[in-house]
């Protein structure tokens, strides 16, 4: 295995250079490369190439950009507060609007299995899009599928779709039969739910809330599937007596290990062993709120969004960075209980 | 037929009878018969005659020529003067004056060339006029005013023609010169308004017409031009209409602020010029830039000032009553717990959210409200007031009695002793004041149908505790007492077994507890006089037992502080930091933990019961509706209640 190229990097890892210039809603390692895609609420859409530290396009929007997502090395999509679904392409520069919902879009997945584009929005609908197609929201408009809350957060692994919505509504979707929800769930945790994320294997899913707790899911319906399920409080500071109690705003698992990090509002990026019900490391203290976290496709780098996520209203903040670490095998390998220290 | 001259018939006589002779000579010598002789000469004789004939054809002709040139003449000098509008008099003039024909033409040509010469003279004449007209007319009326009309009518070239032509042309000037003064007028009051409105003039001519604002030259006074120039003041008179409405809106309420805050005299001067003008009308307003963007602009800013300064005197004069009852209501000790919603009155009132004279209106209906109630206990609260101090005076007593030195000579001792005296008999007497208290406030609570609340507790609910703690006091004693008595049994018995007998000061002293002295007050507040609560009286008999050292009272002794905790069941212990805790067990009261077993979660941080949700306050938004932060940032709401 060659070594990282990136140099060492100090602390929080490096900074990369022409940031957004307001809140960043979601970033996105691409599966092919180490691009690096940033939505803000700057009302853009920013391409890097995170190894090489370059910005390599930005694309403007009618509204604040609140998730985006690759469709494959060359293009992507976005969800915007202006309603809109856009696609773009980064090599010719060249957008166009996707479809439309009644409200602010908040989320926005390329499904390679189904070969479609599903987003989440505030209208309390998910709507699905033919890319292929040709322009314009009547010929690409797959189907819209009601959602008993507004849409908070969506994860996609194989055919299966998680929908989280407010009032902490789950809902689970196989993309082959989209008309009816295969599980209609209510979220185990008791409060707000900010973020889910399905794991890597496919047999679950990891769900987050505003009261620093996460819940570790299972798509197994079953008596032996439901008894692994658990949850856990992260993001908590404990001070003479009394807890603090942060929103985790971002889950992103890594690809190889099937480990996860967590990142909340008190600025810590945590990494767990779901399996071993482990913590496996904290990284230093971001300047302020984590917003969202990404994997590179080979696990070797970790993105974090550093950017006050408003959870205390308008108020003045740190300046919004996205910090590019290398990742160590010692931080996300997981640790199993009872076995002999690893060979070196 | 003309004579020929005589000299020319003889020569042609001759020549004629020559030629006769020359041809008889030579008919003789061919031979021609007589008839043909004859036919000959006939035939010549007829060639002669058509010969005169056409002569005299041609001379008939020329004359009638003449007579026709002559004719034409005339009748062209008559039409030149049918179209110039004279009599046709000369042409008989000549008629009788003229000899031969050729005379009568050569008298008339010139007479025609004359009058011709009249009419085009006279046509130019009209030519010119009619183009003066023509230009008249482009300039009043360039637009399509139908200029054919106008035109040179050769068939009228009368003198009255011109007299009418030249007429209209006056008229014509008249209307410019009309127009024109229009114009310059309505540039005059368009100029006046723009001053005052400090519009800009000259970008408002050009916007009616860019050519007006060229200086000299030829002003466009167009029906289009008037129109426009009309039409635009009429939209500046309403513009300054309406501000003069708005300034004197602003005016008066001006006055109005000025009254209610007695505004000094220097201030209200700056605005002089505008208040003067509050029953002007629409013309008497004449100064430059008097309703300009700017000075309204700066009047409304003025007017604005003013009402968050009586805003803030309000909110200050809010804040005084509030204080005001704030303070009638400790005196009273009728301090209410968590009143919300005059919190909430009071911080509307802060965030300028709602009317300082709504709430003033009920913190003065709460503060009459509190007198009267205040009234109603005063009697009470004296009576209180005494017990208490009792109550204090008998802690006191009970310090000092503990106080080994009392006795010893130092320098408030009289003093002590005095007040020790004084406050026995006061403690004596403290049994019957709470009697009569208790008797007094149920029947003030009968009366009142209510509580006597005093300082957030049940004034009775005191009396009550303080009673039963004055019973186990005196139990207590009795109890001590025994125990001495049955100490010194024990000692005598001990000195007779061993011969020594161990001070009896010094237990006595170690058993001593602490009592919460005072009445107790159920919903324990802070900042009690003498009040220790009970979890402090724990750890105070805790640090007694820690400087217990054995002896062989221990037993007697644990069970004497068994006693002394009467901690109330259920009511919270502190836990300390360093207390271990199986997380499961801790959080019974936090709800929900691992889902399905009961398998231990994550060993992250130690756990304590309280916590406290960062921020997150999802009770901020509209009520009931729960958002997420983006949806706050977005200032995405929900029109309908789900």
């Amino acid at each position: 295995m060659s070594a990282a190229v990136l140099p060492t990097s100090s602390g929080g890892g490096r900074e990369l250079s022409n940031p957004p210039s307001d809140g960043i809603s979601n970033l996105r390692f691409s599966n092919h490369s180490d691009h690096l895609l940033v939505s803000s609420w700057d009302k853009t859409v920013r391409l890097y190439d995170a190894s090489a530290n370059v910005l390599k396009g930005e694309f403007m929007h009618g509204g604040p950009v609140l998730d985006c997502c690759f469709h494959d090395d060359f293009s992507g999509f976005s969800a915007s507060a202006d309603n809109t679904v856009r696609r773009f392409v980064f090599g010719t520069g060249k957008e166009d609007i996707l479809g439309r919902h009644e409200a602010p879009v908040r989320c926005v997945e390329y499904s390679y299995a189904a070969g479609q584009v599903i987003t989440g929005s505030w209208d309390k609908t998910l709507k699905c899009w033919d890319p292929r197609g040709a322009s314009g929201p009547d010929r690409t408009l797959v189907g819209t599928y009601p959602q008993p809350e507004r849409v908070y957060s969506l994860s996609l692994v194989g055919h299966r779709l998680v929908v989280a919505t407010a009032g902490r509504h789950v809902n689970v979707y196989d993309l082959r039969n989209m008309s009816q929800p295969e599980q209609r769930r209510e979220s185990s945790l008791k409060y707000q739910t900010r973020c889910v994320r399905c794991y890597p294997n496919g047999t679950g899913f990891a769900l987050s809330s505003v009261e620093g707790r996460v819940a570790m899911e299972f798509f197994d319906l079953s008596e032996a599937g439901q008894s692994k399920k658990y949850a856990f409080k992260c993001h908590r500071k404990s001070e003479a007596g009394k807890d603090t109690v942060y929103p985790v705003n971002a889950i992103a698992f890594h690809p190889i290990y099937g480990t996860f990090a967590t990142g909340g509002c008190d600025g810590y990026v945590n990494v767990w062993d779901g399996n071993n019900k482990k913590r496996l490391y904290q990284y230093s203290k971001y300047p302020t709120s984590i917003a969202a976290l990404s994997f590179s496709r080979d696990g070797r780098l970790l993105a974090v969004a550093s950017s006050y996520t408003f959870e205390e209203g308008d108020t003045p903040h740190e300046p919004d960075a996205i910090f590019v670490r290398n990742v160590n095998e010692v931080e996300v390998k997981p640790k199993p209980k009872a076995l002999p220290a690893p060979p070196p | 037929m003309a004579k020929l001259p005589s000299q020319q018939s003889l020569q042609m006589e001759s020549t004629h009878g020559s030629l006769l002779h020359e041809l008889k000579i030579i008919w003789d010598e061919v031979g021609e018969s007589e008839a043909e002789r004859n036919k000959m000469l006939l035939e010549l004789e007829q060639e002669c005659l058509e010969l005169y004939r056409r002569k005299v054809d041609q001379a008939n002709r020329s004359k009638a020529q003449l007579r026709q040139a002559i004719a034409d003449a005339e009748a062209e000098i008559a039409a030149i003067c049918s179209a110039m509008g004279e009599p046709p008099v000369h042409v008989w003039q000549w008629n009788q004056n003229a000899g031969s024909l050729k005379e009568e033409l050569k008298a008339i040509i010139p007479h025609l060339e004359e009058m011709k010469k009249r009419k085009n003279d006279r046509k130019n004449q009209i030519l010119e006029v009619v183009e003066q007209i023509r230009e008249i007319l482009i300039e009043i009326r360039p637009t399509g005013y139908d200029l054919s009309t106008v035109a040179a009518d050769e068939s009228a070239l009368s003198v009255r023609r011109v007299e009418e032509l030249r007429g209209q042309l006056q008229l014509l000037q008249e209307e410019k010169a009309d127009r024109l003064r229009k114009v310059m007028d309505h540039l005059h009051t368009l100029n006046s308004l723009c001053l005052v409105l400090g519009k800009d003039f000259k970008q408002m001519v050009s916007e009616v017409d860019p050519n007006l604002n060229e200086t000299g030259g030829c002003k466009n006074t167009s029906d289009d031009t008037i129109e426009r120039l009309t039409s635009a003041i009429q939209r500046l008179r309403d513009i300054k209409r309406q501000r003069m409405e708005k300034l004197q809106d602003l005016a008066s309420t001006m006055l109005e602020l000025w009254n209610l805050m007695d505004t000094p005299t220097e201030e209200q001067l700056n605005f002089q010029n505008v208040t003067c003008n509050i029953a002007a009308s629409e013309h008497e307003i004449t100064e430059p830039d008097a309703l300009s963007v700017d000075f309204i602009k700066h009047v409304e800013a003025e007017v604005l000032r003013l009402e968050e300064l009586k805003n803030s005197k309000m909110k200050e004069l809010v804040l005084r009553k509030k204080s005001e009852l704030e303070e009638i209501r400790r005196r009273a000790h009728l301090v209410a717990e968590g009143d919300t919603e005059t919190e909430f009155a009071y911080e509307a009132v802060e965030t300028g959210d709602a009317d300082p004279s709504l709430i003033l209106g009920q913190i003065e209906f709460q503060v009459s409200a509190a007198k009267e109630e205040a009234f109603s206990r005063k009697d009470m609260l004296e009576r209180v007031e005494k017990w208490l101090a009792a109550c204090e005076e008998e802690s006191w007593l009970e310090e000092y009695n503990r106080d080994e030195s009392r006795y010893s000579a130092g320098r408030g001792t009289h003093l002590a002793l005095k007040r020790a005296e004084k406050a026995r008999t006061l403690v004596s007497k403290i049994p019957a004041m709470v009697e009569a208290l208790s008797v007094k406030t149920t029947a003030w609570e009968k009366e009142r149908g209510n509580e006597f609340i005093y300082d957030g507790v049940r004034l009775l609910s005191m009396l009550e505790d303080y009673t039963t703690m004055r019973q186990e006091k005196e139990q207590e004693r009795k109890r001590h007492r025994d125990q001495r008595r049955l100490q010194g049994q024990l000692i005598a018995a001990q000195e007779a077994l061993f011969g020594s007998k161990p001070s009896p000061l010094k237990n006595m002293k170690k058993v001593t507890r602490t009592f919460s002295s005072g009445p107790s007050r159920r919903p324990s507040t802070p900042g009690a006089t003498s009040q220790s609560d009970m979890p402090q009286s724990a750890k105070s008999s805790h640090a007694h037992r820690k400087s217990d050292d054995g002896s062989g009272l221990s037993a007697v002794r644990r069970d004497l502080d068994a006693t002394t905790m009467p901690r109330k069941p259920f009511s919270p212990v502190v836990s300390d930091s360093n207390m271990p805790s199986t997380p499961t067990k801790r959080n019974s009261d936090n709800a929900e933990e691992e889902i399905g077993t009961r398998k231990s979660c994550m060993k992250i941080e130690a756990n304590a019961p309280v916590s406290v949700i960062c921020q997150a306050e999802v009770i901020d938004m509209p009520k009931d509706m729960e958002y997420s932060f983006e949806e706050r940032r977005a200032g995405f709401v929900i029109k309908s209640s789900s």
